[in-house]
């Protein structure tokens, strides 16, 4: 294969000028005659036609530029000029890529892939021991619910009891006050009884006087 | 000639930061072999950012992610995404030669169209993306090839090979083309792309300087993902082709 490549360009070794090559400004006025030629000097010594055709639009390419500006493409010598010329580039640059590669193997590839392999199982199981919780988290709220229940019961039968209580307390209490406020009633009736008796004899016994009078002033015959 | 003189001297300023240099390399001799030290150079700047880039921000992973930490597992994620869709459930493995493929790529790619290489000189040849060079893209088509042919004989051992009497035998010699046009038809694809785009910012630039190459230049942000993109999804589409049983 590569032999078959190297000896296609061996036969073609192509001679393309450098068109515009920067270095020689110095030859321009001796190029310059030659400038109005048609076509500069593209020096070709091997058949054209044994080029590989993929050179060919370089090649059209380059007359073209040729053409448009000839100034100082007319450099006198070149010397080695091809584009297919192969050498001891070819290996030093496939040693090269496999160096680039177990370096790059060893510094990114691998590293950063195991990191991100890693990663992504560490988040997996994460996430599907979460999704293994959401039973003992219901678990857990059936549990603070039982809790609350039993709490407000409890709560419900303090309330309850502690209502009994004051409620027998106040009773207690107000049947207390109504049994006192009787009493003094009572009292206090008696009380009245008794002065009215008393007042009911000082009355009898001024009843007697007062008729004696009434007697005496009616009567005064006497 | 007098107006061809002027807009030489007018333009000539324009040429000295908007050469196009096609196929000029800059070379090194490493033990009487040429190599071409422009893409090294590129190369290793692209691997530093990388590794840089990595380093930093995977040095200390959080589990609730930082900024750029962030930025990184979303490439991570978007290779991995990648890779199993086109090879399948067996795909970890695959996954650093998938991702460094198209970061690589990737990486190269836009340093050409973002880095400014033009500033460093150089004696001959230009700074430019990686993949802007045949041997770089054959090179990383070349290394998908081994890929795909080990995934297939680690998998089914020698019994890999029959597939390529799968369905009939008279298929033989289109399947055992096919090896061959597979690394083809990446490394042009990539290869082509890439030079062609750079070639017509280049050329757009010394042309209209203003305004006129900066649609190209997205479009070529654009074409240089998508390339990469392309090149990562094929090579883990022909590794897990060549794993995938068949009857």
């Amino acid at each position: 294969m590569a032999k078959m490549i190297v000896a296609s360009s061996s036969s073609c070794k192509t001679q393309i000028p450098p068109p515009l090559s920067a270095p020689k400004p110095k030859q321009q006025p001796q190029s310059l005659p030659q400038a109005t030629l048609p076509l500069p000097k593209l020096r070709l010594p091997k058949p054209l036609a044994s080029l590989p055709t993929k050179s060919l639009p370089l090649l059209a390419a380059a007359s073209s530029a040729l053409l448009a500006h000839p100034l100082p493409a007319l450099a006198e010598e070149v010397e080695k000029a091809s584009l297919f010329d192969f050498n001891l580039t070819l290996p030093i640059i496939m040693g090269e890529f496999l160096l680039l590669m177990f370096a790059l193997d060893k510094i990114y590839f691998s590293p950063l892939g195991n990191f991100m392999d890693k990663r992504d199982a560490e988040i997996k199981e994460k996430l599907s021991s979460v999704k293994d919780t959401s039973q003992e988290v219901k678990q857990m709220e059936e549990q603070a619910a039982a809790v609350m229940r039993a709490a407000r019961a409890e709560i419900s039968a303090a309330l309850s009891k502690m209502k009994k209580e004051t409620q027998a307390e106040l009773e207690q209490k107000l049947s207390e006050g109504r049994r006192k406020v009787e009493a003094e009633l009572q009292e206090a009736l008696a009380k009245l009884e008794s002065q009215k008796e008393e007042t009911m004899k000082a009355l009898d016994s001024e009843i007697a006087v007062l008729s004696q009078d009434i007697v005496n002033k009616v009567l005064p015959t006497k | 000639m007098n107006v061809l003189s002027c807009s030489t001297n007018t333009l000539k300023g324009l040429y000295d930061i908007s050469g196009v240099e096609v196929g000029q390399h800059f070379y090194w001799q490493i033990g009487g072999f040429q190599v071409h030290g422009q893409v090294l150079i590129t190369s290793w700047v692209v691997i530093a950012i990388l590794l840089g880039s990595a380093s930093i921000a995977v040095r200390n992973p959080q589990t609730i992610p930082n900024d750029s930490q962030n930025f990184f597992e979303y490439v991570l994620e978007f290779i991995r995404d990648v890779s199993k869709t086109q090879i399948g459930e067996e795909y970890g493995p695959w996954v650093p030669f998938i991702g460094t493929m198209f970061l690589f790529i990737f990486v190269s790619n836009w340093s050409g169209a973002l880095l400014p290489w033009k500033i460093i000189e150089l004696p001959h040849g230009e700074l430019a993306a990686p993949t802007n060079d045949i041997n770089t893209t054959v090179a990383l088509a070349l290394l998908t090839s081994v890929a795909y042919f080990y995934a297939g004989l680690t998998k089914k051992g020698l019994s890999y090979f029959s597939k390529y009497i799968q369905p009939t035998p008279i298929l033989l010699p289109i399947n055992i083309l096919e090896d061959f046009t597979k690394p083809l038809s990446l490394s042009f694809r990539l290869f082509g792309n890439i030079l062609a785009d750079e070639l017509v910012v280049v050329v757009l630039v010394s042309l209209v300087p203003l305004v006129v190459p900066i649609p190209v230049m997205f479009l070529g942000l654009f074409t240089s993902g998508i390339q990469a993109l392309i090149f990562a999804t094929l090579a883990a589409a022909y590794i897990g082709e060549s794993m995938e049983g068949h009857h």
